[in-house]
């Protein structure tokens, strides 16, 4: 396994990523606008219900969901689709299928760079606002552990849904229509604007058999549960897990039928 | 005559970032930068007449484009000072923008979507061309170039040739003083070329429009510029006279032959009997570059024609090309 | 040279418009997926929105059709930015590959010359999605029917749209100091989803910064007010308007500003 030549690829993301300082800057004080805003909002939502606690979420609870949904959100969000799009509109795709690389290796290396700079700009930050905001409210524990694999597995059907989405701009010429469905579908059913326990049935039973929930969701309730059994782990872990599979198969072989018929046809 | 553009000690400088390198250096970019000063232009003075094809030369980064920009009234210089058609470019953009036309040999400026003719017809209204000459105009076009299979073709639909084409006559389409052609020819192909050539040629013949051509190709030039300007690191190194230029160096030629016998042993008693002379060979020619103002090259073959029994003779004029990449390589003396 | 008033800008505006429309057809494809994808957007935004209300009654003293009257306001306040300041998304490609450059030799406003390049059609399926909820809405409230309130929520939908239209050219200028300024323009856009609910959740810090730096409270809070509570209409809400003019006339400034500087600097 010849790792150091996708490292390459990451470090090279990191000094490009690095080299807008004043975006940087911007993305950090506009997150924390983006927390204040969501804290106010939620927490209006709330004092106007009687209990507190709503579908089994407690105020707290829910602004660390979302607010960390969002950090998560900024933190996978490459603009694969765009990149697609705007590559094989331009030809340009031509020359990143020479590269001695699968292009969805190259692709997704060449993002990594910013996942390093996002986690240190956005995500971290983030959660220690949270953190501080909720005097703690998110429990330490094994549960980080399981946080941590549940995301990676988030990226990957993230990125595989990108992908796929990506490898139907071959066909159409309509990228924009094409990346504001998915982000549409993606952002509501993964439960990143609403939290799902919110959604009423029988929306709710049906977005859990969704592959998008597992993006999200999956790694938040991972995150916010103080004792969870094993078995529920599992479950979670499970179904991230069999979907990652399933996703990324059809996308690679999707990509290569779509592939072979475009230089059939010859672009 | 009058002079359509006066430029008296125009200076551009720039601020620009000195970047570090490596992931350190990224990272150190972060919080600390190092920013110095850059002069783009220094202290260029011309004059040019209506009229007139000047091919505007350096090497890339010599600060061509700045100083076209600052024509165009999209930067202000410095110091110094630009007139272009009475006007100050900078401080009346608008006023300078009727007057002159630019074409960007990689960039057009066509609406992308559309067919030539409705670009064309938006350009009358943004210039408020009068019908008469519009008409005229496009009548014009029409007997230079085969402009009707292009008409009713979206410009993206085009191939770069025809796109650039396109771009040409939108430039001239509201009879401008001046136009700047900023590489017209790049990228292509050599009949393609020569029909863009022909078309600024009799554009410039039709109408007495100024061209202001920058260019790396020497074809563009020999085919259209008497005049040309040479500028490297912001600094102006020519401004003549195209034939003058030639002779800058001395009237030289080179002499090429073939003999009978073994090459390399041959160019060694060349270059004994010749020893005033530079001789070079390579697999196939025997080099002699002879300047006529000391030696004429038939003295130079009776000579050889002794010795040798010459096979094969050439005679090279020193090309346009080698003058200019000798004056980027050396500067002028 | 004739002189160059709103009738000339008005003449070519509409022969551009009318080209464009008519290339825009020939995309049939194209333009059907985007409606598409426009009509998931709005479709979207309303179940969240409606998941929200079923799990809450009213959110600060608010009911669910007031704030569904907020929601259609703030669609068609965003109509305009999205049909005719399109382009501005483009800028930061063009500033950053330097084409922006031939924009600056026409004889004409630079900033409607940049802008009159896109008409974004799809704007128009928002445009009558917000219209639909705002009539829905205005019935389910009983606000009554009088051709005062009509001038009057046509002239307060002007004055968001100005707001939203300042806040994006403002954003949109930011590429010519930053590199990367996409995310300027994304947090703006992100920021827009909140014009929708009533500022007062905000603490009043944030109230006023939603008020006067970022003034997001003015594209649908403040004009809907004139509306919905007739009865206690602040100052604030008679002076949008100015509000208004100003905030655009700031962004148009500070968007040629950031125009002849970035021509400074060279590319």
């Amino acid at each position: 396994m010849k790792i150091k030549k996708y490292l390459t690829l990451t470090r090279a993301g990191i000094i490009e990523s690095l080299n807008f300082r004043l975006a940087i800057l911007i993305m950090i004080a506009g997150n924390l606008l983006y927390l204040i805003v969501v804290y106010f909002l939620w927490k209006s939502i709330f004092a106007s219900s009687e209990t507190g606690v709503v579908n089994g979420m407690t105020f707290t609870d829910t602004l660390i969901y979302l607010v960390l949904a969002t950090a998560l959100f900024n933190f996978m969000e490459m603009y694969t689709v765009w990149d697609m799009g705007r590559n094989i509109q331009s030809g340009k795709i031509v020359l990143d299928l020479l590269k001695p690389m699968e292009y969805r290796s190259y692709l997704f290396w060449s993002y990594s760079g910013s996942f390093v700079t996002n986690f240190f700009f956005t995500v971290l930050p983030t959660f220690m606002v949270v953190i501080i905001v909720t005097h703690g409210a998110i429990p330490f524990g094994i549960n980080l552990l399981f946080f941590a694999v549940s995301v990676i597995l988030g990226v990957m059907i993230n990125y595989s849904i990108d992908f796929i989405v990506g490898t139907i701009c071959l066909y159409t010429e309509s990228i924009w229509g094409i990346n504001i469905m998915k982000q549409v579908i993606v952002l509501l059913l993964s439960g990143a604007t609403v939290p799902i326990v919110f959604f009423p049935e029988p929306l709710k039973t049906i977005v859990y058999y969704l592959p998008f929930q597992s993006i999200y969701n999956a790694p938040l309730t991972l995150l916010l549960s103080r004792n969870p059994s094993y078995e529920t782990v599992l479950i979670i872990i499970g179904t991230q897990l069999i979907w990652c599979i399933i996703i990324t198969a059809f996308g690679k072989i999707f990509w290569k039928k779509s592939l072979r018929q475009i230089t059939v046809n010859g672009g | 005559m009058s002079n359509i553009i006066n430029i008296k000690n125009v200076t551009k400088e720039f601020k620009v970032l000195n970047r570090r390198e490596g992931l350190k250096g990224s990272i150190k970019d972060l919080f600390s930068r190092d920013y110095k000063i850059v002069r783009a232009v220094d202290n260029i003075s011309m004059d040019i007449e209506q009229g007139e094809v000047i091919g505007y030369l350096g090497p890339n980064g010599a600060g061509k484009s700045t100083t076209i920009k600052m024509m165009t009234g999209v930067l202000e210089p410095t110091s110094g000072e630009i007139l272009v058609g009475g006007n100050i470019p900078y401080k009346n953009r608008t006023k300078n923008a009727q007057d002159i036309g630019v074409v960007f040999g990689q960039r057009s400026q066509l609406w992308w979507a559309l067919p030539l003719i409705e670009s064309f017809n938006i350009l009358k209204d943004i210039y408020q061309i009068g019908d008469n000459e519009y008409h005229n105009m496009l009548e014009m076009y029409q007997s230079l170039v085969d402009i009707e299979s292009l008409l009713h073709k979206p410009v993206r639909q085009m191939s770069l040739g025809q796109r650039t084409l396109s771009d040409i006559l939108a430039a001239f389409l509201h009879d401008p003083k001046i136009v700047f052609l900023d590489e017209p020819t790049i990228g292509l192909d050599v009949s393609m070329k020569a029909k863009i050539r022909d078309l600024i040629y009799a554009l410039n013949k039709e109408k007495n429009t100024t061209v202001i051509l920058t260019t790396h190709d020497m074809g563009d030039v020999d085919a259209l510029c008497r005049r040309i300007v040479i500028i490297d690191k912001g600094k102006m190194l020519y401004d003549n006279d195209i034939e003058h230029l030639r002779g800058f160096f001395g009237s030289y030629r080179t002499l090429k032959i073939r003999v009978d016998g073994k090459l390399s042993k041959c160019a060694d008693i060349v270059r004994k009997e010749l020893a005033n002379l530079s001789v070079s060979s390579d697999d196939e020619w025997i080099s002699i570059l002879v300047d006529e103002e000391k030696t004429t090259v038939m003295d130079v073959l009776n000579q050889l024609r002794n010795t040798f029994n010459i096979r094969d003779m050439q005679l090279e004029e020193i090309s346009t090309e080698d003058v200019i990449k000798k004056i980027y390589e050396e500067g002028v003396k | 040279m004739k002189k160059k008033g709103l009738g000339f800008y008005l003449k070519i505006y509409c022969k551009i418009l009318a080209q464009d429309l008519k290339s825009k057809m020939s995309y049939r494809a194209d333009f059907i997926i985007s409606t598409i994808g426009m009509i998931f957007t709005n479709i979207a935004g309303f179940v969240s929105f409606w998941i929200l209300f079923h799990n809450f009654s009213s959110i600060n003293g608010w009911g669910y059709y007031e704030i569904l009257f907020l929601y259609g306001f703030s669609l068609v306040s965003l109509t305009p930015v999205q049909c005719f300041f399109d382009n501005n998304w483009s800028l930061r490609a063009y500033v950053y590959s330097g084409d922006f450059i031939k924009y600056c030799f026409r004889p004409i406003n630079l900033f409607f010359y940049y802008q009159s390049e896109i008409f974004d059609i799809k704007g128009l399926g928002q445009l009558a999605f917000g219209l639909g909820t705002i009539i829905y809405s205005w019935i389910k409230l009983g606000l009554g029917f009088s051709p005062l309130m009509l001038l009057k929520i046509i002239v307060f939908l002007i004055t968001a749209s100005l707001i939203m239209i300042a806040l994006q050219n403002a954003a949109a200028a930011t590429c010519f100091w930053i590199n990367n300024s996409f995310y300027v323009l994304d947090l703006v856009t992100r920021f827009k989803d909140y014009a929708k609910y009533p500022v007062t959740i905000f603490s009043p810090v944030f109230r006023f910064i939603f008020t006067f730096i970022m003034p997001i409270a003015f594209i649908a809070y403040y004009p809907s007010l004139v509306i919905l509570r007739p009865d206690a209409v602040p100052l604030l809400s008679w002076l949008s308007p100015l509000f208004g003019c100003l905030f655009f006339w700031l962004s148009y400034k500070f968007w040629m500003y950031g125009a002849m500087k970035y021509n400074g600097t060279g590319s």
